[in-house]
């Protein structure tokens, strides 16, 4: 498990809805490309871990690769073969609320080529579709 | 930048945000008009007119509300969720011969010579704000980055402005760095720097004060 809270104020916590669109986080602010959720999903730490992988290994180390999400919250979940009952599970893994208009990753110093093939990478690790997106210089 | 850009304008009679949708489903876009201390006008402008001169460069609009004509400077954009459509747009009435401070984008040009030893560029600001006559306004700010090496800053202070516009931000703002890029990181070495499970805030202080209550018990 690759991203995770160093300190939390819960171990545990509820589902919780994700209602709406992104109001915040929804432009490209520091590199010049980005990669735009359209869906709402949680996106695991894991998913975020292979896109990074994914985008590092295609750029060969030109241009910069920034990730805009980050997975706060815990999921639990049971054993195998275990009772219903006798409370919550433990913390199996942890996610990203993320909702349709959140920029997940964004990639700096290469050109639009590059930087498209590199994030089609990404969304082919996501579990949401997603579509590419310029930084927007003007007003 | 001097030709405005010539549109019609409705007035608006009903506000709110219901009836702003309604005005966009008509291929309108909702925009409120201030300035000159006169009483803000809320307005509707024609989508597709507006966005192909913002597409063009034009800041500086000459709108025909009823009988009258006003000069206008587009001081700001709402766009919706996705960025893709303008939702709503802020105008303030200008004079010709009136000083403006506006937010002009900066256009990178060349390769910094950073890049070829191995370095990035990064832009930290991508627009400054300028002091200019209203015609004067630029449609962006050229700034060459040719002679950037790595670990040198490029400063709004530094850059050379076209006739007649001033800095209004500060001359420290931070434009450009040219850094050399970290090796990135394997997974692995990502896992060894997290810990197993994250510290829980309230048990710690547990822990270090007094048993409770429970534990008593």
């Amino acid at each position: 498990m690759a991203m995770m809270p160093k300190r939390v104020k819960h171990r545990k916590s509820q589902r919780g809805k994700m209602k709406g669109n992104a109001s915040r986080t929804n432009f490209v602010a520091f590199g010049e490309y980005g990669l735009q959720a359209l869906e709402t999903s949680w996106i695991t730490a894991r998913n975020i871990e292979a896109g990074r992988v994914a985008a590092t290994h295609f750029l060969h180390r030109e241009g910069k690769v920034y990730i805009r999400v980050f997975p706060h919250k815990p999921v639990s979940s049971k054993p195998l073969e275990t009772r219903m009952g006798k409370g919550k599970g433990e913390p199996e893994f942890w996610v990203a609320r993320v909702r349709p208009g959140q920029v997940c990753f964004e990639i700096g110093g290469v050109g639009e080529d590059v930087a498209k093939q590199a994030l089609v990478r990404v969304a082919h690790k996501m579990p949401i579709k997603c579509r590419f997106i310029k930084r927007r210089h003007s007003l | 930048m001097e030709k405005a850009l010539r549109l019609k304008a409705e007035i608006r009679e009903q506000t709110g945000s219901k009836h702003a949708v309604n005005v966009r489903k008509q291929g309108r876009i909702p925009a409120i008009v201030y300035g000159h201390k006169k009483e803000p006008v809320a307005i509707s402008l024609d989508a597709h007119n507006f966005v192909k001169g913002l597409h063009h460069g034009h800041r500086l609009l000459d709108v025909q509300l009823g009988k009258k004509k006003e000069k206008m400077l587009v001081k700001d954009l709402q766009y919706d969720y996705l960025g893709k459509n303008i939702i709503h747009a802020d105008l303030i009435r200008v004079n010709v011969s009136e000083t403006v401070k506006v937010t002009v984008p900066i256009e990178l040009k060349g390769t910094a010579r950073g890049t070829y030893e191995g370095g990035i560029i990064e832009e930290h600001t991508d627009r400054l704000e300028v002091e200019c006559k209203v015609n004067d306004i630029p449609e962006s700010i050229v700034v060459s980055v040719k002679e950037i090496g790595v670990g040198d800053n490029l400063h709004a202070g530094d850059i050379e402005l076209p006739d007649g516009v001033k800095l209004a931000s500060s001359p420290e703002t931070l434009l450009v760095t040219c850094s050399l890029l970290a090796a990135a990181k394997s997974t692995e070495e990502l896992e060894e720097e997290v810990p197993i499970a994250p510290e829980v805030i309230g048990e710690a202080k547990e822990d270090e004060g007094e048993p409770s209550e429970k534990e008593k018990a």
